[in-house]
């Protein structure tokens, strides 16, 4: 079969489970080290992604909230479950179940980019509120963290095969 | 290439027989539904169009005022690329470049090989030069993501509206409309990456091999 695919060296199980694990990792400095710290008048507050979404629902903005935690917290750990649902499908090879975890593959292709939200919330915060001792929002280490966590994922995927799933399949015809 | 390339698909590697397609005809992968193939107007420029639209609005969008703040008569103003610098002197420089990259500069990138790819003069497909354009096009489609950061803009003004005084400035309508071009092109390519690169410009389709 002739399989002239972008990069489809580097795309193998080993390399996207390695990745996925790495991942998986890096969440947790993301969600445990604060984000974002806001300063005004000489009083600092530091927030997780968690108590950042908390803070904005306290607030009444609660679509932003779910915004928020559906992007920065359901979207990575659905990633991660979806890759291992998808590693355990390539060990297996053709099944009944290949066609829908294929589709499983195009979802996870699809939403990993919105991830990425909270990266460009935080770099866009830190260059707007800047008023001195009045205001200032300033990053925090959580959000490199979180933003490796969000690129790992979405070099996960890239690295998974999808037609890993099909191996061993016998070819329709019609 | 063309017709008489077999068509492999993406997501299964299924191999398909290629078939000419009339405009707005799919054809789908017969194991697993991807599309394989898009017909589209031999001679339609909208892809081109929207790729040079997109370009020429990246320059105000990155040079006009994106969002200004104001608080107790102090006012900020900030550029689509004011948040990149603020984390480059913060130490957070691996940040900064991947912010510039996915909101910025990759979006670029994605225009100019779009437009390249559908400029009147046809690269030769079976040149090495026309499917590294295509690969990239392909590999860029994962890192472009300016409309995220439209998203997390809206989100933040919304943030902010009860503490500053925020008003959405030039430049972020520039970038909205550079993202919606951007958006048109890649959807009305004739390589688009869904499509794998032995079809990329096909007008043909699938029957199964
Ligand atoms: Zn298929």
């Amino acid at each position: 079969m002739n399989l002239r695919l972008a990069g489809a060296r580097f795309k193998n199980a080993p390399t996207a489970a390695a990745l996925a694990l790495a991942a998986a990792a890096m969440l947790v400095p993301a969600n445990l080290l604060p984000v974002l710290t806001t300063e005004t008048y000489g009083q600092s507050r530091s927030d997780t992604i968690f108590s950042g979404a908390v803070e904005l629902w306290r607030q009444g903005l609660w679509p932003i909230a779910l915004i928020v935690l559906t992007a920065s917290m359901l979207i990575p750990v659905l990633k991660l479950v979806g890759l291992g649902l998808l590693l355990l499908g390539a060990r297996r090879g053709a099944s009944s179940d290949s066609r829908r975890l294929t589709r499983v593959y195009v979802a996870l292709d699809f939403i990993g980019r919105w991830s990425m939200l909270d990266v460009f919330l935080a770099a866009f915060l830190a260059g707007l509120i800047r008023f001195g001792e009045l205001s200032t929002v300033v990053p925090r280490s959580g959000i490199v963290a979180f933003a490796s966590a969000v690129v790992l994922t979405v070099l996960a995927t890239q690295a998974f095969d999808p037609r890993s799933l099909w191996r061993a399949a016998p070819s329709s015809s019609s | 290439m063309g017709l008489n390339a077999p068509l492999i698909c993406h997501l299964c590697g299924q191999e398909h027989r290629a078939i000419r397609l009339e405009p707005g005809e799919k054809a789908l992968c017969v194991r697993c539904d991807a599309v394989l193939a898009q017909g589209v107007r031999a001679r339609s420029h909208t892809a081109l169009v929207f790729a040079i639209t997109g370009l020429a609005l990246a320059w105000p969008a990155a040079l006009l005022p994106f969002v200004s703040a104001g608080k107790f008569g102090a006012e900020r103003i900030s550029l689509l690329f004011t948040g990149v610098r603020i984390l480059w002197n913060s130490g957070m420089r691996a940040l900064a470049v991947l912010v510039l990259l996915c909101g910025g500069l990759l979006p670029l990138a994605y225009l100019v090989i779009l437009a390249v790819l559908h400029a009147p003069t046809r690269l030769d497909r079976q040149k090495s030069c026309f499917r590294l354009l295509v690969r990239s096009a392909n590999g860029l489609e994962h890192w472009a993501i300016p409309e995220v950061q439209v998203l997390a803009v809206l989100v933040a003004m919304i943030k902010l509206g009860s503490i500053v005084n925020v008003a959405i400035g030039s430049g972020f309508w520039c970038y909205c409309a550079m993202v919606f071009s951007l958006l048109i092109a890649q959807h009305t390519s004739r390589f688009n990456p869904t499509v794998p690169l032995s079809a990329a410009g096909a007008t043909g389709a699938a029957v199964p091999l």
